[in-house]
């Protein structure tokens, strides 16, 4: 089991990408092959976004903002889309956390 | 080299190559080919095979050369994809050193040109070229050889050279010779006592093929994975999703030198140009028997309906 799994994102989170993994563009979407496992993710257009926000280390709070106005969608919508898809990322352990929570 | 030797063009794998070596395989040309030229030359290389950081004992890296020994064959050396040196050993077989070259060393020199290879072997099927590719055994050349006899054009043998222009995949001719087991020859009624063995690979005969070789680049309209199930029967199904990219990495020519060439992320975002409009198939058979005419109804069943689409 992750231990990952146990932690809890806030939109004060800051988290950052982990090294080792090479994304790319596939008709608008992105997709990503981790080098170490071999293991391939799509992570689509919207995570595409998200997993480009996270290059530097940067707060969920941001992200959402970010998302707010490139998809014209409510706060609430894209605060809540980006914790459930950082959380997801973490989970694989494709970022990591620098502050929490 | 000296002005005696003579340099010969031939044409193979979209280049022209100006080789010192004699490649009798090979048609002749004078023309640049689509993707440039290539020369091979007889040079030493201890020296530099002594400098040259290594990967393995045999196979050494630098940023654009990469090199390998063969021993008792020849120190080879491929630059910036435009250049391949050859060192034989003392006594080398000729026949081995031309394996070398128009095998590995090709390989590397299409990766150096930023240009996909795949491992298997191409044809025509519904003027369109389409990829047979699977593991040493999975039947790649038996059922290419059925097909050929079915009428079908060989685009290429062995390295699949695949040129993307604006996501679109095009399948580039490799030269007009297939090598083929033993076994393969029996099941297709060959006499392999007329074909030449290759050199090392008693059981392995080079077949030429000059009447059944498709010569210009065709668009790649999709790939077929060959696979052996041991108690299955022949049977087709697509590859979807991620697993699409998964197989072209699996499936691409000399793969084991994409990181120490540092060359995966090119590779992968290649890959992700246009795998969204390549269709995919596993095409599984029984391990006993000869099947290639049901895995060749079952390719057929597969790409003709979309013919038919189009057509409407």
């Amino acid at each position: 089991m992750n231990m990952n799994i146990t932690e809890v994102l806030s939109l004060d989170s800051v988290l950052v990408q982990r090294e080792g993994n090479i994304a790319s563009d596939m008709d608008g979407e992105k997709v990503m092959l981790n080098v170490k496992n071999g293991k391939y993710y799509n992570l689509g257009e919207v995570g595409g976004v998200i997993w480009e926000a996270l290059a530097s280390p940067v707060s969920l709070r941001q992200i959402a903002g970010k998302m707010q106005d490139i998809f014209e969608v409510p706060a609430e919508l894209a605060q809540q889309d980006v914790i459930d898809f950082v959380q997801n990322l973490l989970n694989e352990d494709l970022v990591s956390i620098v502050s929490g929570p | 080299m000296a002005g005696t030797v003579q340099c010969h063009g031939y044409k193979a794998f979209g280049l022209q190559i100006l080789s010192e070596f004699a490649l009798p395989e090979l048609p002749r040309t004078d023309q640049p080919g689509r993707i440039g030229s290539l020369s091979v030359v007889e040079g030493r290389l201890s020296e530099r095979w002594e400098a040259i950081s290594k990967i393995t004992p045999n196979l050494g890296i630098a940023e654009h050369e990469v090199m390998f020994m063969v021993k008792g064959t020849a120190i080879f050396s491929i630059q910036n994809g435009s250049t391949i040196t050859v060192s034989p050993a003392a006594g080398a077989d000729p026949d081995s050193i031309r394996l070398f070259i128009l095998g590995s060393c090709m390989g590397v020199v299409l990766m150096q040109k930023g240009i996909l290879a795949l491992h298997g072997s191409s044809l025509v099927l519904d003027n369109k070229a389409y990829a047979l590719v699977g593991r040493s055994g999975a039947g790649k050349s038996t059922l290419a050889s059925y097909l050929m006899d079915q009428g079908h054009l060989l685009v290429s043998d062995d390295v699949i050279p695949v040129l993307v222009h604006n996501g679109h995949p095009l399948a580039v001719p490799g030269y007009p010779q297939q090598k083929l087991w033993q076994q393969s020859l029996d099941y297709l009624g060959m006499n392999s006592s007329a074909y030449r063995p290759l050199f090392q690979r008693e059981t392995k005969f080079a077949v030429p093929v000059h009447d059944r070789f498709q010569s210009e680049p065709l668009p790649l309209a999709g790939i077929f994975e060959l696979s052996v199930v041991q108690d299955g029967q022949v049977a087709v199904e697509a590859i979807s999703g991620l697993d699409r990219l998964h197989t072209l990495y699996n499936h691409t020519y000399q793969k084991a030198l994409v990181d120490p060439m540092g060359v995966r992320e090119w590779h992968f975002g290649l890959l992700a140009s246009f795998v969204n409009r390549l269709p995919m198939y596993r095409l599984t058979r029984p391990e006993q028997g000869f099947s290639a005419p049901q895995q060749t109804e079952k390719i057929m069943e597969t790409i003709m309906p979309k013919v038919k689409e189009m057509n409407l």
